[in-house]
């Protein structure tokens, strides 16, 4: 990983790191490596969604092993050194910096959502259409909903499935959704 | 795209040799049901029971397969929209029989039309269990109460052919996420009720 690491320039490693604090400080859901991974390809670095996402869950063991033995700025940049791999030193630059200025606030946050082993939900994003005509039929007229749902894995990090749901479907879809909602309510 | 072509009709008139007006229906639903690919094969699994050559067969079977998607697709329900599709020297008998088997399964064929055209993945199940978390290694006691849900989702059958992928996406709701989602599903609700009424 360190290699891939050396590819990414500094200010979005910075973001990258950021991004991965803040979720394990539960300030945000998830991690949006897709969308970072972007950025990043259209500035003209050539790295892969799945180097990053390696990246990412390095980085996010690291920093909360470092949390949960409450290690000090200085003994994690020696724990890096020690790795073996050398990180390049604007690495090691940037995570020293939001070590320093957010690391305390890692060991502190216990949450009973912090044990996820299945994704988290993050977001739900919807369109509702009507298709008009395809190759197999001139006149349709059928309508359909669309959903994204933005979902955060166990390492934080975010990503899209989209699916399509037929209107009998979608209200089963909203029917169960309720059922669930009355039975949190209930217990 | 089904374009019924003028050797089409010649070629139906091969059916006068079928055994029985349900082989007709069975292959009729065949030739509909299936994809351009495949009707090579159909065309020799019928050819016994028509006794006729494999090249006659293949031109039968390819248009029936046109007639049937023709009709599903310009969406002719009534029987005299069919039977106008025929040319005036065809075998009476055989054009009604065409058109009977083809009304009997028209709003199937649609279903099917429907259902296989290209789409984004879709949802074929929904499971879902409440639990309450009561402790963990670092909580002694709580009691959150949290959903687990899985939803089964099915790739474009067009793109799987015969062997359909299914993923089940597993997904840890709160009560605050599971809140934000009804009120995405509520709005889609309300849009559904306003086009409705439309």
């Amino acid at each position: 990983a360190a290699d891939k690491i050396r590819l990414i320039p500094q200010d979005f490693f910075a973001e990258l790191c950021e991004q991965i604090i803040q979720h394990l400080n539960n300030k945000i859901p998830g991690i949006n490596t897709a969308e970072l991974c972007q950025r990043i390809q259209t500035s003209g670095v050539d790295i892969s969604i799945g180097d990053l996402a390696k990246i990412a869950n390095t980085l996010s063991f690291l920093f909360s092993t470092a949390a949960r033995n409450n290690l000090s700025t200085e003994e994690l940049i020696t724990t890096l050194g020690s790795g073996g791999s050398t990180l390049p030193k604007h690495a090691v630059q940037v995570i020293r910096h939001v070590w320093n200025e957010q690391g305390k606030a890692v060991a502190v946050s216990e949450d009973a959502g912090s044990m996820a082993t299945v994704g988290q939900f993050v977001d739900m994003k919807w369109k509702l259409g009507v298709a008009m005509s395809s190759d197999t039929c001139r006149s349709l007229k059928y309508p359909y909903v669309t959903v994204t749902l933005a979902v955060a894995d166990s390492s934080g990090q975010i990503t899209d499935k989209s699916f399509e749901m037929t209107i009998p479907q979608f209200k089963n879809f909203l029917r169960q959704f309720k059922e669930m909602a009355s039975v949190l309510e209930t217990v | 795209m089904a374009a019924l072509r003028d050797g089409d009709f010649a070629a139906l008139q091969i059916l006068l040799k079928a055994p029985s007006k349900d082989a007709v229906r069975q292959l009729c639903q065949e030739c509909f049901s299936s994809p351009p690919a495949a009707l090579g094969p159909l065309a020799q699994r019928a050819c016994p029971g028509l006794a006729v050559s494999n090249e006659e067969a293949e031109q039968l079977v390819s248009a029936l397969h046109n007639l049937t998607r023709h009709v599903v697709y310009r969406g002719l329900t009534r029987a005299e929209d069919i039977l106008c599709l025929f040319p005036e020297n065809f075998h009476q008998n055989l054009k009604n029989l065409l058109t009977k088997i083809i009304l009997e399964n028209i709003s199937v064929w649609r279903n099917e039309a429907q259902a296989s055209q290209i789409s984004l993945p879709r949802l074929v199940d929904l499971d879902w269990r409440v639990d309450i978390k009561t402790s963990s290694d670092s909580i002694a006691r709580m009691a959150v109460p949290t959903c687990l849900l899985q939803l089964k989702i099915q790739e474009d059958a067009a793109l799987c052919g015969n062997n359909p992928v299914v993923s089940a996406l597993t997904v840890e709701l709160s009560k605050e996420t599971l809140d934000t989602m009804l009120e995405g599903l509520g709005r889609i609700r309300d849009q559904l009720s306003a086009v409705a009424n439309k």
